[in-house]
């Protein structure tokens, strides 16, 4: 369930950050995409509009909402469960609601809003999808704003961090089928997040050397996924110095992309949007540098023996 | 007769081994077993490069080792007896429609995965997502029985269908995720979110739950069909209380959020 | 260079069924008269086919990378195609990856398709996507009949205006036509509604409704001379009685060129659920008196796909049938999609008047020139099961013998057991091939005449017509031989097929305003620059005048 940023200004009149900081982590999103537009379909712009700021802390952001939801760190996912209960009549004792931090009327309210609005949609943070629960903490308001529809029209979307992720998610799509997670070790991908996600294997030292490209996990990976990059061969392309180039045996410095290198970056609405360099750059795109690897590695020996293919692994069953 | 396969080296990288399954190699010979193909990461080895081989054409397989990163052992497998001393890596028994498999040591994620039936029985602790659903797929283990001695990780029985888990010691969080039948038996209960989003099934817990809001005080009573569960698991040396005179089961049904017809028994001793 | 000696050809373009001819291609892929030198393929007892050219398919954009996100289960079970020194890894299945997209068409022997919705916004990133779709060459169509820019003017009466603004909009997408999905309806689904009829009123409009809007855009598809005319998605999709919808959309036609896409969720009579029934008869009859429309068949098979279209209503829909996983995703301004997956299952008695409505508008349709197959991929179900529909069209023995595995209810519902006719070759190679490409306006396609694109399919042949189908001896793009018993030879990279209708100079300021007013992304980044396509392929627009 989602849609692109430009629907949410010109049609959303109930919106919901859930477990995000806005106001500073995004700080245009407010005045360029949300709750400051101006529409066709919402003349008033700030006042055609209702934000509800969901969040354990009182953030900046709270200030910018008409409603404040103080959730009990963690219960989240209890939250949002609730809420899919009570869209459907569910009778949910108050002791329960009040587990959560929030209060009986407050949901009430709440879902009488969602029910009511034309146009409704969910932005999700970090506050959300990196606490406990994870990834079942975004599928649970994934859900909800998709059960929603029963009622009217609703939409949820995550507010992704910073660096091109959703432009490497979108292609691995087309590429293999899958967003990430991916192994290629029988000739074709598989995907399982958890086994083959880049912080799992590089925590249970499942491989035996690393590439890394626009990122820098040497500073937001936990402990033994960053020991595990010291131990092996690790090469990284980036225009700066940082933590993962510090431990990296080789670090090629390459052009700022966007700013000295063109491409397209996916926003956080998968929406393509052109790269167009303002600088010229002494160093090579990281695009070149993986083409001069690539022609190299295709000189050598092809990496299956002459003759052989490795086993698909569903053909078994 | 059996199979009997030693770890010579531990492998640097995963080694996937689905050909360690009763169901390849039960017509095979010495030799033809040693030459059976595993992938080292992306490199495809003889077998005989991590083991040593003895014995042949059995369906009972005996494997040494610490078998950690050694992955999908038993996969598919439709009969005979894997045995492990020792420890072992992901997806043991995924996918298995039959017969036995049994490790004296650890085990990882994704243990019977998606089984049909059979049975695996751990004696160490597990990891995560035991007869689990695989990434979006609607249903998980359609039965079968798991028994784990020890913990277990996150999501066991997460969308499964039938079929039995019973854990010794405690899981962590999501057990039962959208379960849509089968019954889960936690000896040594689990950490939150248990039943989340359940659809039907049963879970059993010996020791009081956190409760997620969206399950409803029921009743209190002793079903009859926990006696014969009991009956049951007794060879398994597992013992399930269900005599009123030593307690009662709580009864949480849920979860409301589905809604659904799952239902959640706490016991409660007298 | 190649010559290709004593192979059966049935190249309908050139009225030639079955006749034993050679064939030469020079170094440049095209058909010439003669050559010296180069290999010889001896194609003797074998048939010679001009490539196929799909022309309504979803393989590219938004929407599809969004169902194969939605979908890892049934990758994991499908066909994956291992990577090898001439072939990149893929997956095929419901919704195939771009790779395996181009693998899989070439392997069925067709070399041409046609993406047929892209949303001008995610027109960038359909063009990167069909960058990685080897072998076949491709067009793409752009979502307009929802766009608010345009539908403001319609509603102002402003045509000449419209007019521009759907001409600046195709060639700032760098595509090949304008394709209209559920006119109204889709922009009202914004709000969480629906506009079903030709008459009804649109949320947010006055005076437009849904029938003035298709009439209004096909008269601006002729007048810019578009090669392939307006590619209709009717309104009111898959809802039991919607024949009267598309016979209302079809009146509003008259004297249009129109292609009307995947008829066979348009042709329903009944009044709900459980009266559905087949209506083709109708829709057929009107195609059969009105040569100015083609259509294809939206045809569906039975077993696992995943529905994918504009149509978010549908969808919805589909979501409360079935229950299952849904995704949906709104384009600001311009349209919107949802992605349901579903088994059409020969025991449910909806999905099975829907199997047999698609298989009798291919034959109850006289003019293999007006009907073409198509499964609305990957809604009715995938690309890759045509050979499937061809031989049910072909052997009427089996498809009697399909019809009697339906459930017994089905009788009165659908016309199928009434139908005797089968295709002949020649009619399968019109239908898949000669066919589409006249409707695409793509005149050196499905035509093995003197000059054309060298896109050739050999086949072997064979009584199985569905193995004959699927595993064609050769297959040919642009001269290079790609397939070879069943192998991949040759992974080529494809063109695509562009036009740029012209428009009054002063339509860039005057979309800009309004650009900026209803879109989230800057003016001068919006239009997709003619060097990201991949090998641009320039087609001309007819001056309709003209003719």
């Amino acid at each position: 369930m989602t849609c692109t940023l430009g629907e949410v200004k010109q049609r959303a009149d109930f919106i919901v950050y859930w477990g995000g900081n806005p106001a500073e982590c995004h700080p245009r999103h407010f005045t360029k995409y949300t709750i400051m537009q101006k529409s066709k379909f919402l003349p008033r712009g700030r006042k055609d509009r209702t934000m509800v700021l969901v969040d354990i802390r009182e953030t900046k952001s709270a200030k910018a909402a008409d409603i404040f939801m103080q959730v009990k760190p963690g219960k989240d996912f209890e939250l949002i469960t609730i809420l899919r209960a009570l869209i459907k009549h569910q009778h949910v004792g108050d002791d329960q609601i009040a587990e959560t931090g929030v209060t009986r009327e407050m949901l009430d309210d709440l879902v009488q809003r969602m029910k009511s609005c034309k146009f409704g949609c969910f932005f999700f943070g970090m506050g959300l999808s990196m606490t406990r629960g994870k990834h079942m903490n975004s599928a649970a308001l994934l859900t909800l704003a998709a059960e929603m529809n029963a009622f009217t029209k609703f939409v949820a979307m995550p507010m992704r961090g910073h660096g091109n992720v959703t432009g490497a998610d979108v292609i691995m799509r087309w590429q293999t089928g899958y967003p990430f997670g991916i192994t290629f070790n029988r000739g074709y991908p598989r995907y399982n997040p958890g086994e083959f996600s880049t912080v799992d294997v590089l925590v249970r030292g499942d491989c035996d050397a690393a590439f890394i490209i626009g990122a820098d996990p040497g500073a937001t990976m936990p402990q033994p996924a960053i020991d595990h990059l010291k131990r092996i061969p690790t090469i990284c392309l980036d225009p700066h110095i940082t933590h993962t180039s510090k431990l990296a045996r080789v670090h090629i410095t390459t052009a700022a992309q966007g700013i000295s290198a063109p491409g397209t970056a996916y926003r956080m609405d998968e929406l393509p949007l052109p790269l167009k360099p303002a600088l010229k750059s002494p160093y090579p795109t990281d695009e070149d540098v993986v083409r001069r690897i690539n022609k190299a590695i295709s000189e050598k020996p092809f990496w299956l023996p002459e003759g052989s293919q490795p086993q698909m692994i569903t053909a078994q069953v | 007769m059996t199979i009997n396969l030693h770890l010579k080296q531990a492998p640097s990288v995963p080694l996937e081994a689905e050909v360690l399954s009763p169901n390849v190699m039960a017509e095979l010979s010495n030799s033809e077993i040693r030459a059976l193909v595993v992938y080292h990461g992306k490199r495809q080895v003889p077998l005989e490069e991590f083991f040593d081989v003895d014995g042949e054409r059995s369906y009972e397989l005996i494997i040494h080792g610490e078998l950690n990163k050694v992955r999908l052992i038993g996969r598919a497998m439709s009969r005979g007896t894997v045995t492990v001393h020792g420890s072992v890596g992901m997806h043991l028994g995924a996918l298995m429609t039959g017969g036995r498999i049994e490790v004296h040591g650890d085990a990882s994620d994704w243990i019977g995965a998606e089984m049909k039936n059979g049975f695996i029985h751990v004696h160490g602790n597990a990891g995560g997502q035991i007869g689990a659903a695989y990434r979006g797929a609607l249903a998980g283990m359609k039965n079968g029985t798991i028994i784990v001695d020890g913990s277990a990780g996150l999501e066991v029985g997460m969308r499964m269908r039938r079929g039995t888990i019973i854990l010794g010691g405690p899981a962590k969080d999501f057990t039962g995720l959208q379960m849509k039948g089968g019954t889960i038996i936690l000896q040594s209960g689990a950490e939150i979110r248990t039943g989340a989003w359940m659809n039907r099934g049963t879970i059993i817990s010996m020791k009081p739950l956190q409760m997620m809001p969206t399950f409803a005080y029921a009743s209190d009573f002793n079903p009859t069909f926990t006696n014969v569960y009991a009956k049951q698991l007794k060879p398994h040396g597992i013992d399930l209380p269900f005599a009123g005179s030593d307690g009662t089961y709580q009864r949480f049904a849920g979860d409301l959020s589905v809604p659904g017809k799952g239902e959640i028994l706490v016991w409660q001793p007298a | 260079m190649l010559r290709i000696t004593g192979g059966k050809i049935y190249d309908p373009a050139n009225g030639i069924d079955g006749h034993v001819r050679d064939i030469c291609i020079n170094d440049r892929g095209k058909i010439v008269d003669s050559v010296d030198g180069g290999r010889t393929i001896n194609a003797s007892g074998m048939i010679i086919f001009p490539g196929g050219v799909d022309v309504h398919t979803h393989v590219a954009g938004g929407a599809m990378n969004f169902a194969r996100a939605m979908t890892p289960e049934d990758h994991r079970r499908t066909q994956a195609f291992i990577r090898t020194q001439s072939r990149r890894s893929g997956l095929g299945g419901m919704a195939p990856t771009t790779f395996a997209t181009g693998y899989l068409y070439a392997g069925m022997g067709f070399t041409t398709v046609n993406e047929a919705a892209v949303p001008v916004l995610s027109a960038r990133h359909t063009h990167e996507e069909l960058a990685d779709i080897p072998i076949v060459d491709k067009a793409t169509l752009t979502l307009m009949a929802n766009n608010e820019i345009m539908l403001d003017q319609m509603e102002a009466g402003e045509y000449e205006r419209a007019k521009n603004v759907v001409a600046w909009y195709i060639w700032a997408a760098k595509s090949y036509g304008v394709k209209a999905v559920n006119p109204g309806g889709v922009a009202a689904w914004k709000w969480g509604s629906d506009a079903k009829q030709m008459t009804d009123s649109i949320d947010g409009y006055n005076s437009l409704t849904p029938g003035k809007i298709v009439t209004m855009l096909a008269t601006i598809c002729d007048d810019l001379g578009l090669p392939h005319p307006m590619h209709l998605h009717c309104n009111n999709l898959g809802a039991p009685g919607n024949i009267s919808t598309t016979l209302d959309t079809l009146k509003h036609l008259e004297g249009h060129r129109a292609h009307i896409a995947h008829s066979q969720y348009h042709a329903y009579g009944g009044d709900d659920w459980d009266t559905m029934c087949s209506a083709t008869a109708q829709l057929a009859e009107y195609f059969n008196t009105h040569p100015n429309i083609t259509t294809d068949a939206g045809a569906v098979l039975f077993g696992d796909t995943v529905t994918i279209t504009a149509d978010g209503p549908w969808q919805h829909l589909l979501y409360k049938l079935t229950g299952r996983k849904w995704g949906n995703l709104d384009v600001e301004n311009e349209t919107g999609c949802g992605i349901v997956p579903y088994t059409y299952r020969p025991s449910n008695l909806v999905n099975a008047v829907q199997w047999a409505s698609g298989l009798e508008l291919m034959l109850l349709i006289k003019n293999p020139w007006q009907v073409f197959l198509s499964t609305d991929h990957p809604n009715g179900g995938c690309f890759w099961r045509y050979p499937e529909i061809i031989q049910l069209l072909m052997c009427a023995d089996f498809r009697n013998e399909c019809i009697a595995k339906l459930p017994d209810k089905i009788k009165g519902r659908i016309t199928l057991p009434e139908i005797d006719r089968e295709y002949t070759l020649y009619e399968v190679a019109t239908s898949m091939s000669a066919g589409p490409a006249r409707a695409l306006g793509l005149t050196q396609k499905g035509n093995l005449g003197v000059g054309c694109d060298a896109d050739i399919v050999i086949y072997e042949e064979e009584d199985d017509v569905a193995r004959m189908f699927s595993h064609p001896r050769y297959v040919i793009k642009a001269g290079e031989v790609v397939i070879e018993d069943g192998e991949i030879r040759e992974t080529p990279e494809g063109r695509e097929f562009l036009v740029k209708p012209s428009y009054a100079p002063e339509t860039d300021e005057f979309m800009r305003p309004r650009f900026e007013d209803c879109y989230t992304m800057s003016f001068e980044n919006y239009p997709v620059e003619i060097e990201r396509i991949e090998n641009p392929n320039m087609q001309e627009c007819i001056n309709a005048n003209e003719d």
